[in-house]
């Protein structure tokens, strides 16, 4: 089946593109006249034909014309626009730099987007925010955060109050892929999720792929989140940093070739642990809590046709904890990602591009725990090799042709226990999963008339759980029977071949709106073992096996996008259905953690989802920002759980809305207002309780007992709604030939609203009856940061 | 993962407020519960409570103990791979009401403990063993049973402790306290219950100020230490309940902790399993060792 759906994909890739005539190929890289950064989505159009091309990841692009002469307009959103003359009577390359506008009252802009991107393009579901944008945002402790920015989009929900934790369209937090320059970010917080390990500093460029995902990406149900890190000034040194109240940051970056090769070094560390400690009891002085991180980005022009990206990035958590009332029981405990990617840029001709990256990303956690004379340290995580292949061949005047393939190797770690209890030494080992992964795909976008166009994609991929592998065999009462089944190296354990086709079709009404189709297919297949809402760091991804099939979802969505006043606003209306198989819960109170039966925990099941979002951004002008609005359900179903009947999802929201407006003052002035509003999460809550373990003390004649909450419905109970308002302003300093800097003064939740976070009750035993309190995290909070430059 | 949930908890504690808010949860099912035990030692830790689930939100002070029940534990024989109850070694528990007129120490139990039922002069379990419960209500119409084991006792092997001063009380210091137990080859679950008190009897395992259930997955057979993680005061009188105790028990006792300790913004609803059948709750069987010790 496979080979038949590659086959005939192939032939009609070919015979679409034989019957156009190609002449001459311009080809090109866009950059920032200032920093020698490439620019990711600018506009390449070519005014006679009213033809037009982004620039890729890589700020590449490539158009194939007859030969003639040519006015080529070069667009970018708070970048001057070029106009160039171009006579094609050869294969011809445009190196062109764009400057910034300058900041002039009504010609601000949001930088870094394509102006007609959202109409013109098959491209639907997919949000960008430039990592300059999230600076202005309102921040939270000083500390500008992309995870937290992207909640304020239209479809992906915070998981709630301060945490980086997002939702996309009904799925779940590892539904989501977070990639760093291509590296998978398995956890993506600091902080136990209040921070993400995202510097800005170091972020160029972030996109969230919700729906009508192209089959160059796979391996999540819901969404991409794809954040590019800036490559480094390669026209003169430069140094970042910024001061703020929990943490602070610093970068340097510079040419190492003027022009030819760059570096930006990027570092953060917190300070709690230094700024608690004068507040500490003496009882818990030693107690220190921090994370740091770095970025390292490296790149080398190694001539016309090749370039070389490295990127780096590790980061650590770090928590000492001594026991207050016994000084001898010591917890260390730290996790962490690391992340490398090589990516090698060439250009076999004009019109072929391709980029090859050899990635390894690792996240690991280690618990080292003593007390008295004895101790034992256990260690988790996972790590991947992954090379990837990806072509980009503008292959004629209609088509845009997209192939590669990706191949992973996954090594999971679920637990190594070492240490002694006694005279007993412990020395545990859960048996090592290895995976093989494998994908390769082909698309094609397809301007098939001036109003109608398709992006028609299929990825086929291949999971293979190989071992070596002990699988231990345990009875009905999860103990272990001392049985095991051993799988040799290599042998397959469970395989899974799938296919995913991809569609997306742009119907053009005008110039300033179409309507949108897309239907994804996706399969997933690791997975994240945990049984809170919030990824702890303690939480673990597991593979498919035979017995955990893969996920799998089909989402639908259908759009209609305008803009208006020449691409100054920009509207959309999208809706979505989607529906998801083998969804994986865990029973409750499941222990996660050094657990060789964690599949005995799970639970399986379906989910679905829909929606309709609303969004309208003004781009441009002294006043620009955007409102969001989404109506959505999100459903899960276990025969196992809730009765065997549909429940909803925890972050299903009816209701979800975002408004953030920036205002220009002058130059110094920047404000920024941000509302949002969400229904409550629904939760699961105790209707009932019984005594148990009971007793009684002679001394006191008084009855002892515990009382245990009975459960019934799962997620019958909303929370109270949430919303909240948060207001920043940024004060920059005036600019000098060597010096800049701004102030960030932000006030988070303004109007003080007591948002949810948990419910916990109380027994009134005065009036017999119970009492709910809501425990609300964040008040009025102010804070600052200082950014400079030099 | 019990430790970060307590950093995170005292974190929130600095960060967080609270307000009284209203809600509307329906009322639960009506459900019976049953709390029984069995040992090779105590007498009195012999005991059935049957009671029914509360609204949570109407709290009863009375505990919804039931009355009138008939119960009977009867104990096995294992012959091959069956076990056999027989009718004529079946006994009777009566309600603490009716034994407290012959025992004088239950008399201040009755008022908190309607519900409660006993034999302390005919039921003694024997390590080993097999038992069944049975309890009838209403007459007969509903019938609750459940089963259990005695495993082989468990093994104190001594008791340290170490003073040292404490800031805050000159007259008595703190007693850092760790005992240490055999464990042999074979798979063992353990429940741990710590009273502080001069008298050694427990009425009722609530009675006990410690609990702990856990087992020797990852460290077996050999001599363990099990460290207390908070001093207790010198003067101390420790009695320590050392108990070997089934798989499935162990199972039941293991999410019970997990239910008890399931506070804060990461709780994670779930109910506590069960090894009952028309109930909810446990019948365990205690293969019991004790020690008791004084922290001079």
């Amino acid at each position: 089946m496979i080979k038949y759906y590659s086959i005939t994909f192939i032939l009609f890739l070919v015979f679409s593109t034989a019957f156009t005539q190609t002449k001459f190929t311009m080809s090109g890289e866009l950059r920032d006249s200032s920093n020698g950064e490439t620019l990711i989505g600018a506009v390449v159009k070519i005014i006679e034909t009213n033809k037009a091309i982004s620039t890729n990841t890589y700020g590449y692009f490539a158009l194939t014309l007859p030969s003639g002469n040519y006015t080529v307009q070069i667009t970018y959103l708070g970048f001057q626009t070029k106009i160039l003359k171009v006579n094609l009577d050869k294969d011809t390359k445009l190196n062109v730099k764009l400057s910034q506008k300058s900041i002039t009252g009504k010609e601000v802009v949001i930088k870094g987007e394509r102006e007609d991107k959202n109409v013109k393009s098959t491209e639907m579901s997919t949000v960008e925010l430039s990592g300059e944008k999230v600076k202005q945002l309102p921040v939270i402790f000083g500390e500008p955060d992309i995870l937290k920015a992207i909640t304020l989009l239209p479809g992906i929900k915070s998981g709630g109050e301060g945490g980086t934790g997002f939702y996309v369209r009904g799925g779940g937090p590892d539904q989501n892929l977070i990639l760093m320059d291509e590296a998978v970010v398995y956890n993506p917080s600091h902080l136990f999720g209040f921070l993400s390990v995202f510097n800005t500093d170091a972020v160029k460029n972030l996109e969230v792929i919700k729906g009508g995902m192209p089959a160059n990406y796979g391996g999540r149900l819901s969404s991409i989140l794809n954040v590019s890190m800036r490559e480094g000034n390669n026209q003169k040194y430069e140094f970042n940093g910024g001061i703020g109240l929990i943490a602070s940051r610093f970068s340097a970056e510079g040419p190492m070739k003027k022009g030819k090769s760059s570096f930006l070094i990027a570092a953060r560390r917190t300070y709690i642990d230094v700024l608690a400690q004068p507040f500490l009891p003496k009882s818990a002085q030693g107690n220190a809590y921090y994370f740091y991180d770095i970025n390292l980005k490296l790149n080398w022009q190694l001539g016309p046709k090749d370039k070389l990206y490295f990127s780096g990035y590790f980061g650590r958590d770090i928590l000492d904890f001594i026991s207050p009332t016994n000084k001898s029981v010591n917890l260390n405990f730290g996790w962490g990602n690391a992340t490398a990617t090589l990516r090698w840029n060439h250009i076999f001709k004009p019109k072929l591009f391709s980029n090859t990256s050899l990635i390894y990303n690792r996240y690991d956690l280690f618990n080292d725990f003593k007390f008295g004379a004895s101790g034992f340290s256990v260690r988790s995580g996972l790590y991947d090799w992954n090379l990837k292949s990806d072509f980009i061949w503008f292959a004629a005047d209609k088509h845009l042709v997209k192939f590669g393939f990706n191949y992973i190797f996954h090594t999971f770690t679920p637990g190594i226990a070492s240490g002694a209890l006694g005279t007993i030494k412990i020395d545990e080992e859960i048996s090592k999963q290895y995976a093989h992964e494998f994908a390769i795909y082909a698309q094609d976008e397809w301007q098939i008339s001036q109003r109608w166009s398709v992006n028609a994609g299929l990825r086929a991929v291949a999971f293979n759980r190989v071992g070596p592998y002990t699988q231990e065999i345990f009875d009905n009462n999860n103990q272990k029977t001392g049985e095991s089944i051993k799988y040799g190296a290599n042998e397959s354990i469970a395989f899974y071949p799938r296919l995913e086709p991809r569609l997306n079709v742009n119907y053009l009404i005008n110039e300033e709106s179409s309507i949108k189709a897309s239907y994804t297919k996706t399969y997933q297949f690791v997975h994240l073992a945990t049984t809170s809402g919030a990824q702890f760091p303690v939480d673990l991804w597991v593979p498919s096996s035979a017995k955990v099939k893969p996920q799998e979802a089909n989402q639908v969505a259908l759009g209609y996008f305008r803009n208006f006043k020449n691409n100054r606003y920009e509207a959309s209306a999208e809706a979505y259905y989607k529906v998801m198989d083998n969804q994986i819960e865990f029973k409750p109170f499941s222990q996660l953690f050094f657990n060789a039966n964690l599949e005995n925990e799970m639970v399986f099941g379906q989910g679905k989802a829909y929606g309709l979002e609303l969004f309208l951004k003004k781009k441009v002008g002294r006043l620009n920002g955007w409102i969001g609005y989404t109506w959505s359900r999100a459903y899960r179903q276990f025969d196992q759980l809730n009765n065997g009947e549909a429940y909803f999802f925890r972050y299903d929201r009816t209701h979800d809305m975002s408004l953030v407006l920036s205002y220009t003052f002058n130059k110094k002035w920047t404000g920024t207002f941000v509302f949002v509003y969400g229904t409550g999460n629904a939760v699961t809550l105790p209707n009932s309780r019984y005594p148990y373990r009971i007793g009684y003390d002679p001394q006191t004649n008084e009855p002892k007992f515990t009382f245990i909450d009975v459960y019934d419905k799962i997620n019958s109970y909303r929370l109270p709604s949430y919303h909240r308002a948060d207001l920043s302003f940024v004060y920059t300093h005036k600019k000098t030939k060597n010096w800049e800097s701004n102030w960030n003064f932000s006030i988070y939740n303004i109007y003080n609203r007591a948002n949810p976070y948990f419910i916990y009750f109380l027994p009134d035993l005065d009036k017999l009856e119970v009492k709910a309190y809501m425990v609300y995290l964040f008040p009025i909070l102010p804070s600052v940061a200082w950014n400079f430059k030099f | 993962m019990k430790n970060i949930i307590i950093v995170l908890i005292v974190l929130f504690t600095f960060l967080a407020c609270e307000k009284e808010i209203t809600i509307d949860v329906p009322p639960g099912k009506f459900q019976y519960v049953v709390e029984a035990s069995i040992n090779n030692r105590f007498p009195l830790l012999n005991y059935v409570f049957i009671s029914t689930t509360i609204d949570y939100f109407k709290p009863d002070l009375s505990l919804n103990g039931i009355k009138n029940a008939e119960v009977y534990i009867t104990p096995g024989v294992i012959i091959g791979n069956d076990t056999i109850y027989n009718k004529a070694d079946k006994v009777r528990l009566y309600s603490v009401d009716s034994l407290s007129k012959i025992i004088p120490e239950l008399d201040s139990m009755v008022s908190s403990f309607s519900g409660v039922y006993m034999n302390p002069f005919e039921l003694i379990g024997n390590v080993n063993t097999p038992y069944k419960l049975d309890i009838l209500l209403n007459n007969g119409a509903t019938a609750i049973t459940a089963k259990t084991f005695i495993p082989r006792t468990a093994n104190i092997d001594s008791i340290v402790y170490q003073i040292e001063p404490n800031e805050d009380n000159d007259t008595f210091g703190k007693a850092f306290t760790k005992f240490w137990f055999v464990d042999g080859p074979e798979k063992n679950n353990y429940r741990l219950a710590v009273n502080v008190s001069s008298d050694s009897i427990l009425y009722g395992w609530g009675a006990c100020k410690f609990y702990q259930t856990f087992d020797d997955e990852f460290a077996n057979n050999g001599n363990r230490p099990f460290d207390f993680f908070s001093p207790f005061n010198q003067g101390d009188t420790l009695n320590l309940y050392l108990s070997h105790i089934g798989r499935k028990e162990f199972l039941f006792w293991e999410s019970f902790e997990n239910a008890e300790n399931n506070v804060g913004p990461f709780a994670t609803p779930g109910n506590v399993k069960s090894n009952v059948s028309g109930a909810i709750g446990s019948f365990t069987g205690y293969a019991v060792d004790y020690k008791q010790i004084i922290l001079k």
